[in-house]
């Protein structure tokens, strides 16, 4: 094809013509026609063993949640292990792991679109899906961990508004979670129908007729390929990425002012929001390997998620990793430079206290696995890639804990320091969550093209 | 209404005795025949129904008679509060109070300002009792023989056992602590005329025996005198915790705090003891004694006092030279030093249950001139009566018992069984009775095992007086009419003495109210110098609750005991322990919850945490740091303690300050038969003390072992050391006198000030004056309806108090320094919980108050994790209507303590002190009615009010003259965690060291 | 009316383009191209103009930003203020957050909003395929070919040059 004034206009590809060829990002060079009936694949076949094991662990997984938060609301949070010191603990460290957990997604289909990475192609999808499931997991806690959830509308000052002139308190943190999520969710909701839109029609012209066909009719709204609407729609991806890309740093700062904005020591410190960014991404990424290293094997999609993907991801998982692992350093440092008795006393305490243990398997997770990224070999390697992702998750889920936990059990008062216990209902509700997060993912892959295939079409023919 | 009905007419009487007229009956409407119902009706029946709610059937209302205060109105209003003065029968001290009474039932106690003794302070246990009123387990009514029965009927069951009186020689016998009602001695005294045999033995759990027997020998009078803590420049307790628990803590506070004035005159507090006490801990100069070497010590003194008045007659005694062989001999003698500059305005106290001990200590009084003289430290002319204990009379009347010479036992709030060492043998003593009799409220121990119950009024159904100190008379009248069918014991005891005295209506009993006044108007009257006649003086009286009527005064001589024998006994003992040091010694303690036991079921005590040890639901072992080390032992090890007369399990408690030879244990707990809270909480260990020629000891050699076994202990603080931090701030009189140090920068606002309403609340609390003995803790959680949560919630720390006592050591040798901080609520004006709540439900009141909205509230705890100070509570459960907390709020009857203008707070919301918003209300209120502006001093906390010591002061920092404004701006004042910018309107003044007189 | 169109199928996305830049120089009306993925290039050889999207994106995301600071303000300071941790009524920086978010929100919904406007698409609209396989692996070029005219002949001359698979005729509402 004829290069020229072409590439600076279109947006999609127009990647300097030193871009590695395409193909890199697909093995060998499958036909359109192949294209799509090997994505469609997991869609039209019966589900296999493997998927129907995940399965049924994952929903009996979300049974026990079911419970568990029906006899929460019944009894109230005392059957948590809370206290007046530690007000929070696992209901929030995983309000938080699960919201950074969605990062990845969004920084890797907006993101990665502005920045003209082609490697996106195959997995944008699958990630924007983890994002979605993984809000939802997230958008569970402020919910549940209220001591009243039967009253939670309070939050949202909605109109019109019986309770008089009362309204919300707009200079809360926790206020701006609430906007910062839903508009998170709907972005990320919006942009992922969008981008699915032309495969469902593709879906919809494979469907042999039936109530497939009638639903992936409705749901494509009638696409058909214009080229008309194909330029349009391309504008509009590029200004939901342009818009996504800071949403997606806003959410998780914001966040991270939940605890910023405090004046608890080892909260309450400035460098959070690009902290908590920077683990997001990173926890994010952790968990993207671990979804697709599962599913490209159980899918047989090696062909489309190839190696060369997961290596790209491996070093943004080692970047960013280096970066959170910097900004627990700066953290004892300004902790020292501060010469603030309750700083300093919160960080020897987060490093020799009784909650030391979760801080060092936290450094040995976040900072020192993924240094073996640095050897391609080790970034190439599927298992230990699947290792260390598993790692990884760990890793951040016990950053948020010390964080947290750590920050509140011993603070200004000894006369008010405490302890935090986990109880069966902590413990319970936080396997609860991961088991309705992979359900969800599970249904998607049967039901949805995981893999964007308009998308990987564009690339495949360069 | 033309007429009020009488419960007479409104309800079948239900049985013989007399129920009181009400003020305000059923209420019109209720019967309404030939009534028009008007707006009153109306009023009168919402506020009875509020009333009657709990009282089920029982719907009387207080007795016409009772004089309220102010005595403007007689008229119980619907949510208005009457207050009624009376008299406290929590333990033998007897304070004034005045009680709060709101729809017809007694919710609050406070004490009553009106008496010289008190001056308004109350207690922990004092300010509890008024839930003791709500107990389920009391009784009903009479029980013979196991089978509830009519009174007529138990009547004449005791009548006809107790036989024709006259001819009949055997002993009836009265067992009781300490009676100082003047009328109930007269009551006593016409049984006796009646019954001839019959005999009062008197026995207090913790006695001061020693004391009265010391004074018997040395001033020819058995009693114990009447201290004046506020007269003694120097005082020097030995084994007294008089702040906490010893004879009238609440006086002696109020004494104390008296010289604790930041100034020169500042008096020196030296305290000498084994286990840490509140008294201990706020003494300027605290030296551990082992109970054995506390004679040597007072030995000591004496010979260095001896020394520096250089007394003539005391030479032999220093030639014993035990003042060098005596512990701590450099500390003696600079207390000896201080007690020398302050001949006759120092006081020598000991609680010592040794008589030899209690000599010596006497001698040394006699030889500083502290004893008698107008304005004396010490006044034997006119005693206390508040412990007349005779220890030598329970163990006689055992063997009496035994002998078959006890032909009738009245026991009336004695609990022998359970609190004395030898409760076995009397429970066994008890089957050789023909006849037992127990007023007791509930089936206790002892009451368990006697033919007839025949329950007293609680103490806030009856009337009543009391004779604290001799000349100070307080009167008691009902603030409910009795909740169950009981009966006044001073009732019972006139009925069955009734009929054979000939008298007309025999078998009908003399009502004890008509009994009480004709007491008064033959006996006290005529003492009163006053034109008034006996109606208004009784009125007066009934209104204004205490009276002082100066009486004839005690006969004692000089100083006459025999020191010498005394000091040779204590020196001959001290050598032998000398030689045999072996073991530990076991000293047992009140504590200002659980104090002698009788409490035991009221959970708010319970939960109360020990001012020193901060731990809840139960007692434990204290054991010194360094002797635990050796023994191996840590906090919530169970140790087995063994003693000459008894064996028991408790868990291990590391205390500093605790002196290394002695283990402490508090006595109070271990009941089986107190009821469903107070049951199998901490264990027994009055068996292990012993009675030893007429006295009781509470000390006892004992041997410690580890049973190998943990305990979850109930802390409410788990961490002791302020970790270096300027929480609780002290300074010295002498830098107290530099400017300079004293000017605190204010840190810049970063917003413009907010303008406040017409008041901005704040508090002021002394740590200086604050002893740490928790009257504020309960009276703040009986007045906010602040739920008891149990032992496994605490362990959690989730307490609920809105007003704790955080207690913290410097060091953890027996030299440990102790403070104690009230700590609330600070009432941030930059809140830090204010901002980041999502919904608003916590703001600051155009008063300065931070207040929280609980029906906004949705719990997500932010708040509390962003309060620097920790202060904030969340319902972690539903405390009110739920069978896994079986306290007061989830009983139909203990419900009735709650106070209607505080909302009970439900599951999932966060509270908090709100500066008890409110009293604010009302006093604003009431300043509005009198058409006046509020004036400082007219709102007073719960906590405010209850502080024996006056620590705390509330008031308006926007009225520049306000007490707690000028406080708050004097050299002592600070805000805790001041850095932080939360710009608290809640201040402290510093605590004053005094260590460099020592 | 029915008009009439010409529908050339190619299998091959460079030849495609090729028919296309041709047909546009000869000057025959192309109606519209259908792809199963977006060719690079199309626009230009279509000569469709850029998309003018993003303003709506701008005036939306406007709206968005003055809505939150215009509520913000109101419930803050006009409709209840209050004292709150002592901070002034008009906390103008703790209001940026939201502010952010609802400008991001309502541009988003906004242009996508506009978007199946401008493009008619919504559930249930029939999809009208020129041939089948347009979204699976088939590009398709049509061109207006009304009766008579020339423009049909020389259509279907030039895709058949440009290597079309077939060229065949139609007839439709445009």
């Amino acid at each position: 094809m004829s290069a020229g004034g072409i590439h600076t206009s279109d947006p999609t590809t127009g990647a300097a013509p030193d871009t590695l060829p395409a193909t890199r990002w697909i093995e060998g060079t499958p036909s359109l026609h192949r294209i799509t009936s090997d994505i469609s694949r997991p869609m039209e076949a019966k589900p296999g063993r493997g998927w129907w094991i995940c399965f049924a662990l994952a929903s009996a997984a979300v049974l026990n949640l079911l419970g568990m938060v029906g006899y929460l609301f019944a009894k109230g949070i005392g059957i948590w292990g809370l206290n007046n010191a530690v007000g929070w603990a696992f209901d929030i460290t995983n309000f938080v792991f699960w919201i950074g957990i969605g990062h990845a997604g969004t920084l890797i289909s907006a993101i990665l679109l502005l920045f003209r990475q082609k490697w996106r192609t195959s997995i944008n999808r699958s990630a924007e899906a983890m994002t979605i499931f993984a809000v939802m997991c997230a958008g569970l806690f402020p919910l549940i961990h209220m001591g009243r959830p039967w009253d939670a509308f309070f939050i949202f000052p909605y109109f019109p508004n019986q309770r008089g002139p009362l309204w919300v308190n707009f200079r809360s943190p926790l206020v701006w979670d609430v906007f910062a999520i839903s508009t998170y969710f709907t972005i990320s909701l919006v942009f992922w129908y969008l981008g699915m839109i032309p495969d469902l029609a593709t879906l919809r012209d494979r469907a042999v007729g039936g109530i497939k066909k009638f639903v992936f009719r409705i749901l494509s709204l009638g696409w058909n390929g214009s080229q008309r609407t194909w330029s349009r729609y391309e504008i509009v991806s590029l200004v939901l990425a342009a818009l996504a890309t800071p949403l997606v740093l806003s959410v998780h700062s914001i966040v991270s002012t939940d605890f910023a904005t405090s004046l608890v020591p080892g909260w309450h410190t400035t460098i959070f929001p690009p902290y908590f960014v920077a683990g997001a991404i990173y926890s994010g990424f952790g968990m993207v390997l671990t979804l697709l290293i599962i599913t490209r094997q159980t899918m047989h999609l090696e062909r489309y998620i190839t190696v060369n993907h997961l290596e790209a991801m491996a070093k943004v998982t080692l970047l960013t990793g280096s970066l959170v692992g910097y900004a627990y350093a700066t953290e004892f440092f300004n902790a020292w430079y501060s010469g603030n008795v309750h700083e300093r006393f919160h960080f020897i305490n987060r490093a020799t206290g009784p909650y030391a243990w979760c801080f060092y398997l936290m450094v040995l997770c976040n900072v020192l696995t993924p240094q073996v990224l640095w050897w391609k070999r080790a970034r190439r390697s599927v298992p230990l890639l699947f290792v260390v992702s598993i790692l990884v998750n760990v890793g951040m889920w016990f950053e948020r804990f010390v964080i947290i936990v750590v920050g509140l059990h011993r603070n200004f008062l000894p006369s008010a320091w405490g302890m935090f216990y986990p109880t069966v209902f902590d413990i319970g509700i936080l396997v609860g969550v991961f088991g309705l997060f992979f359900s969800l993912f599970l249904l998607f892959i049967r039901a949805l093209p995981m893999i964007a295939m308009w998308e990987v079409k564009g690339v495949s023919n360069g | 209404m033309s007429r009020r009905p009488t419960c007479d007419e409104a309800m079948p009487r239900g049985d013989g005795h007399d129920a009181p007229l009400v003020q305000i009956g059923l209420p019109t409407g209720a019967r309404s025949t030939g009534f028009e119902a008007t707006r009153r009706d109306v009023l009168s029946l919402m506020g009875f129904s509020l009333g009657a709610i709990g009282l089920g059937a029982g719907c009387r209302a207080p007795v016409q008679h009772a004089v309220p205060l102010p005595s403007a109105s007689t008229e119980m209003v619907p949510g208005v509060p009457n207050l009624y003065a009376t008299t406290c029968g929590g333990c033998g001290a007897s304070c004034g109070l005045v009680v709060k009474q709101r729809d017809g039932r007694p919710i609050k106690i406070e004490g009553n300002e009106a008496s010289p003794l008190t001056g308004g302070g109350t207690c922990a246990a004092g300010q509890a009792s008024v839930l003791s009123l709500y107990d389920d387990a009391r009784l009903r009514g009479p029980v013979w023989l196991g089978n509830a029965v009519s009174w007529s009927e138990i009547d004449r069951h005791i009548t006809t056992m107790l036989g024709g009186g006259g001819s009949d020689r055997r002993a009836i016998v009265l067992l009781s602590p300490t009676i100082n009602s003047p009328s109930t001695r007269a009551v006593l005294a016409d049984f006796r005329t009646r019954f001839p045999g019959f005999r009062h033995v008197v026995h207090d759990p913790m006695s001061l025996a020693a004391l009265r027997e010391a004074n018997r020998l040395a001033f020819g009078a058995a009693v114990v005198p009447h201290f004046h803590f506020d007269r003694a420049r120097v005082v020097v307790a030995l084994e007294a915790d008089f702040l906490g628990t010893w004879l009238a803590p609440v006086e002696f506070s109020r004494q104390w705090a008296r010289r604790r004035t930041a100034d020169g005159t500042r008096g020196f507090h030296v305290q000498c003891e084994a286990g840490l006490s509140v008294t201990g801990s706020n003494a300027d100069l605290r030296l551990a004694v082992a109970p054995s070497e506390l004679g040597t010590v007072a030995v000591a003194l004496l010979a260095a006092v001896a020394r520096r008045v250089n007394d003539a007659g005391l030479a032999a005694l220093n030639a014993t030279g035990l003042g060098q062989t005596a512990p701590h001999a450099a500390a003696i003698d600079r207390v000896a030093d201080a007690l020398a500059r302050h001949r006759g305005e120092s006081l020598v106290v000991t609680g010592s249950d040794d008589v030899a001990t209690q000599l010596v200590v006497g001698k040394l009084n006699a030889l500083l001139g502290n004893i008698g003289g107008a304005d004396g430290p010490i006044d034997l002319a006119r005693p206390s009566l508040q412990a007349q204990g005779d220890d030598a009379g329970v163990p006689a009347l055992i063997d009496d018992m035994n002998r078959g010479a006890v032909s009738a036992l009245i026991i009336w709030g004695a609990n022998p069984v359970y609190d004395h060492p030898d409760g076995l043998a009397f429970r066994k003593a008890l089957g050789r009775v023909p006849l037992t009799i127990s007023f007791a409220d509930r089936r206790d121990e002892t009451s368990a095992h006697v033919h007839a119950l025949c329950p007293d009024h609680h103490f806030l159904e009856s009337w009543g007086d009391a004779e604290p100190v001799s000349g100070h008379f307080s009167l008691a009248q009902p603030l409910i009419a009795p909740l169950h069918d009981t009966r006044a014991g001073a009732e019972s005891l006139l009925a069955w003495a009734a009929p054979a005295a000939g008298a007309a209506g025999a078998g009908k009993p003399a009502d004890h109210r008509l009994y009480l006044r004709d007491f008064w108007r033959r006996a006290l009257y005529p003492r009163a110098a006053t034109a008034a006649g006996f109606d208004d003086f009784w009125e007066r009286t009934l209104e204004r609750g205490v009276v002082e009527l100066p009486g004839p005064a005690v006969q004692t001589h000089a100083f006459a005991g025999d020191w010498q024998g005394a000091v040779r006994d204590i020196v001959t003992r001290a050598s032998r322990a000398g030689t045999d040091h072996g073991g530990y010694e076991l000293a047992l303690h009140e504590t200002v919850g659980a104090r002698d036991g009788r409490h035991a079921n009221n959970p708010w005590l319970l939960e109360l945490p020990d001012p020193i040890t901060r731990l809840t639901w139960g007692n434990v072992a204290s054991i010194a740091p360094a002797t635990a080390a050796a023994l191996g032992v840590a906090t919530g090890d169970v140790v087995t303690l063994t003693t000459e007369t008894g064996k028991l399990e408790l868990p291990a408690f590391v205390q500093p300050g605790q002196d290394r030879r002695t283990i402490s244990v508090a006595v109070g707990y271990g009941r089986w038969a107190a009821g469903k809270a107070g049951d199998g909480i901490g264990a027994n260990v009055y068996p292990l003390a012993r009675v030893e020629n007429g006295v009781r000891r509470y000390a006892a050699r004992v041997n410690v072992a580890k049973a190998g076994r943990r305990a979850r202990l109930a802390p409410a603080q788990t961490h002791f050391s302020m970790e270096g931090r300027d929480i609780v701030q002290s300074l010295t009189l002498a830098s107290l006198e530099h400017e300079h140090e004293h000017e605190h920068e204010e840190l810049p606002n970063l917003w413009r000030e907010r303008l406040h309403g017409a008041h901005a609340w704040g508090m002021s609390i002394d740590l200086d004056a604050c002893t740490g003995c928790s009257a504020c803790v309960v009276a703040c959680q009986s007045e906010n309806n602040v739920p008891v949560v149990g032992a496994e919630q605490v362990r959690k720390s989730r307490i609920m108090h809105w007003l704790r006592i955080d207690r913290y050591f410097d060091g953890d040798g027996e030299d440990a320094t102790t403070v104690h901080q009230p700590m609330m609520c600070q009432h941030c004006q930059h809140a830090p919980c204010e901002t980041v709540c999502p919904v608003l439900a916590t703001t600051t009141s155009s008063e300065g108050i931070n207040q929280q909205v609980y029906n906004r509230c949705i719990g997500t705890r932010y708040c509390a994790n962003n309060c620097p100070y920790k202060v904030r509570r969340f319902n972690w459960h539903n405390y009110t209507a739920n069978d896994d907390f079986p306290y007061n709020m989830t009983s139909p009857l203990g419900r009735l303590v709650l106070n209607p203008d505080v909302t009970v707070r439900s599951r999932g919301v966060m509270e908090k002190c709100n500066l008890c918003v409110q009293r604010v209300q009302l006093g604003k209120n009431q300043a509005l009615l009198q058409r006046r502006p509020l004036a400082d001093g007219d709102v007073a906390t719960a906590c405010q009010q209850a502080c024996p010591t006056g620590a705390i002061v509330f008031g308006d920092l926007a009225d520049a003259g306000s007490r707690v404004s000028k406080l708050l701006a004097g050299r002592r004042a600070y805000r805790v965690l001041d850095d932080l910018g939360t710009r608290p309107n809640v201040g402290y003044l510093k605590k004053i060291e005094l260590k460099e007189k020592a | 009316m029915a008009e009439r169109f010409l529908v050339g199928s190619f299998s091959e996305p460079g030849p495609m383009l090729a028919a296309v830049a041709t047909l546009r120089s000869a000057g025959v009306a192309i109606h519209d191209v259908f792809a199963p993925y977006p060719v690079h290039g199309l626009d230009q050889a279509m000569g469709i103009r850029r998309s003018r999207l993003p303003f709506v994106t701008l005036l939306a995301g406007l709206g968005g930003l003055c809505f939150a600071l215009v509520f913000q303000y109101y419930t803050a300071v006009f409709d209840w203020p209050l004292d709150v941790g002592g901070k002034p009524e008009n906390s103008t920086l703790a209001f940026v957050p939201v502010c952010f978010e609802l400008t991001v929100l309502i541009g988003g919904l906004g242009t996508v909003g506009a978007f199946l406007l401008r493009a008619r698409l919504f559930p249930g609209k029939p999809e009208q395929l020129p041939v089948l396989g347009v979204t699976n692996n088939v590009f398709a070029v049509v061109t207006h070919a009304p009766a008579g005219g020339n423009e049909g002949p020389l259509a279907r001359r030039i895709m058949l040059e440009n290597g079309a698979d077939e060229v065949d005729e139609r007839e439709g509402e445009s």
